[in-house]
């Protein structure tokens, strides 16, 4: 087996194992934690994708709120200080990439000649 | 605010944020596809599925710096706010925009080989040790996962079943795939590009979210709220004569929570900062018969009791307030959402 196959066949058994969870969880589970959910139907279609995605992050908050161990403080302390993180590393993060494409870029500027990277291949496509 | 979910929560505000935007995306695929094909470099006859897959590209990347410009613009002018109201369904749009620019080039670029055509998209270039001639497809595949991700977990749903710092936590994704998507573009299509327009297009798109992230939290770190200070279980606001009528004064607890103090008919109330929704600044809404709106969302609290008006359910914790002189304190410690206080009066 090749590394992308290895690569296809483990998201194929993670959206396998998250349609699992998406059936348990939207027919037994979601009536439990979500007094909001009880009796509403129609948008439970719309949740399957997401389960089907995130499905270890739904067990485990799954199992908070069906065991009691959610705190009601967590909901109300937003992190603010990672967005402050996120909004002085990403325009670094952006600049540094945006110059490494323009040195690499081969017809830019002008007068640099082409430069083949690889050999042809035999085939092509 | 709901009392029950429903498949998506309609209103006239989004399906006029909805109609505009769909309208500017059928504006622009138009415009890049027919008008401005040698603009871009396409003067060069391509075929209609690259053709397509360029437009659609290009236009997820365009509608990705719109989404984040409006995050920093919205914290540095309250007038862009309206354009946050709705900015989910804008990113649930982009996921499908960008879908169908893989769809192109999976179908054309992979599809033609004796091998299954994911197989090929990830075995087809596996140069990951030089930067030239990098594997730029992962890039674009990760920022894809990271927009999917986004988009399936974007009803509201998700946000109280993972609460909103987990929900949030989760959505910062978006950074990841805004520099994935900047690289997917940097070391693909601009190391094509013989025509500099769409460079500079390209460039300056990016430039204007780096800098206008840098500059909100910059502007953030000089102008944002202050730390209060503590003594003997109460923290410092301000002077309570000084808190207007209607609006709030907001503060950072010792604890890293913030705590806003209303002032209502002459009366002063505290609660959470953080809405119950979203964690949006209710300390930033205005007092309307006693309710105080989420300038996000829109979501609305009697400051008195940190209650949704009946039928609906939310709540946000309290804080114990008294006066000291002049000034108003409040107690470290937050009760428990939804747990009424006796509002305090303002001295004269």
């Amino acid at each position: 087996m090749t590394t992308a196959e290895a690569i296809l066949t483990a998201v194929t058994w993670w959206g396998v194992i998250g349609g699992i969870v998406a059936v348990v969880f939207l027919g037994y589970g979601i009536d439990r934690i979500d007094e909001d959910a009880d009796g509403a139907f129609v948008f439970r279609p719309l949740l399957v994708p997401g389960i089907v995605v995130i499905w270890p992050l739904v067990l485990w908050r799954w199992y908070c709120l069906a065991s009691g161990r959610d705190h009601w403080a967590h909901r109300h302390r937003p992190r603010r200080h990672r967005h402050r993180i996120f909004a002085y590393a990403m325009p670094i993060a952006i600049v540094a990439v945006i110059v490494a494409g323009l040195a690499v870029r081969q017809s830019w500027p002008d007068h640099i000649a082409p430069e083949r990277l690889s050999p042809p291949a035999e085939d092509s496509q | 605010m709901s009392v029950k979910y429903v498949p998506v929560q309609w209103n006239r505000s989004k399906w006029v944020y909805d109609g505009i935007m769909l309208a500017a995306v059928v504006a622009f695929l138009y415009l890049f596809l027919y008008v401005t094909p040698e603009l871009l470099s396409h003067e060069n006859p391509i075929n209609p599925q690259v053709h397509n897959a360029r437009a659609f590209g290009a236009c997820a990347f365009l509608m990705l710096t719109v989404i984040l410009w409006i995050g920093p613009l919205a914290r540095i002018d309250r007038r862009f706010l309206p354009l946050l109201y709705n900015r989910r369904h804008f990113g649930v749009m982009t996921t499908f925009v960008a879908i169908t620019h893989a769809g192109y080039i999976l179908n054309w670029y992979f599809a033609f080989s004796s091998s299954d055509k994911y197989a090929a998209l990830l075995f087809a270039n596996t140069s990951y040790g030089q930067l030239a001639g990098f594997p730029f497809e992962a890039f674009g595949i990760f920022a894809l996962v990271c927009l999917v991700i986004l988009a399936v977990t974007s009803h509201d749903f998700w946000l109280k079943f993972l609460t909103p710092p987990v929900w949030k936590a989760l959505h910062a994704l978006i950074y990841f795939a805004y520099v994935a998507v900047v690289a997917h573009v940097a070391l693909g299509i601009m190391q094509d590009q013989q025509n500099h327009t769409f460079t500079v297009i390209f460039i300056g798109g990016a430039l204007s979210v780096a800098g206008l992230h840098a500059w909100a939290a910059w502007h953030e770190d000089r102008n944002g709220d202050r730390l209060g200070t503590e003594e003997g279980g109460w923290v410092d606001i301000c002077d309570a004569r000084k808190i207007e009528e209607g609006r709030a004064h907001i503060k950072v607890l010792p604890n890293g929570e913030r705590v806003a103090v209303f002032r209502h008919e002459g009366k002063l109330s505290a609660i959470s900062n953080a809405c119950a929704h979203q964690n949006g600044p209710l300390g930033e809404g205005r007092i309307i018969d006693c309710l105080v709106t989420c300038p996000w969302h829109g979501f609305q609290y009697d400051v008195r009791t940190g209650r949704s008006p009946a039928p609906f359910t939310e709540m946000v914790p309290t804080y114990t307030l008294r006066l000291s002189g002049n000034r108003v304190q409040v107690q470290v410690e937050a009760n428990p959402p939804g747990t009424p206080v006796d509002p305090v009066e303002v001295p004269a």
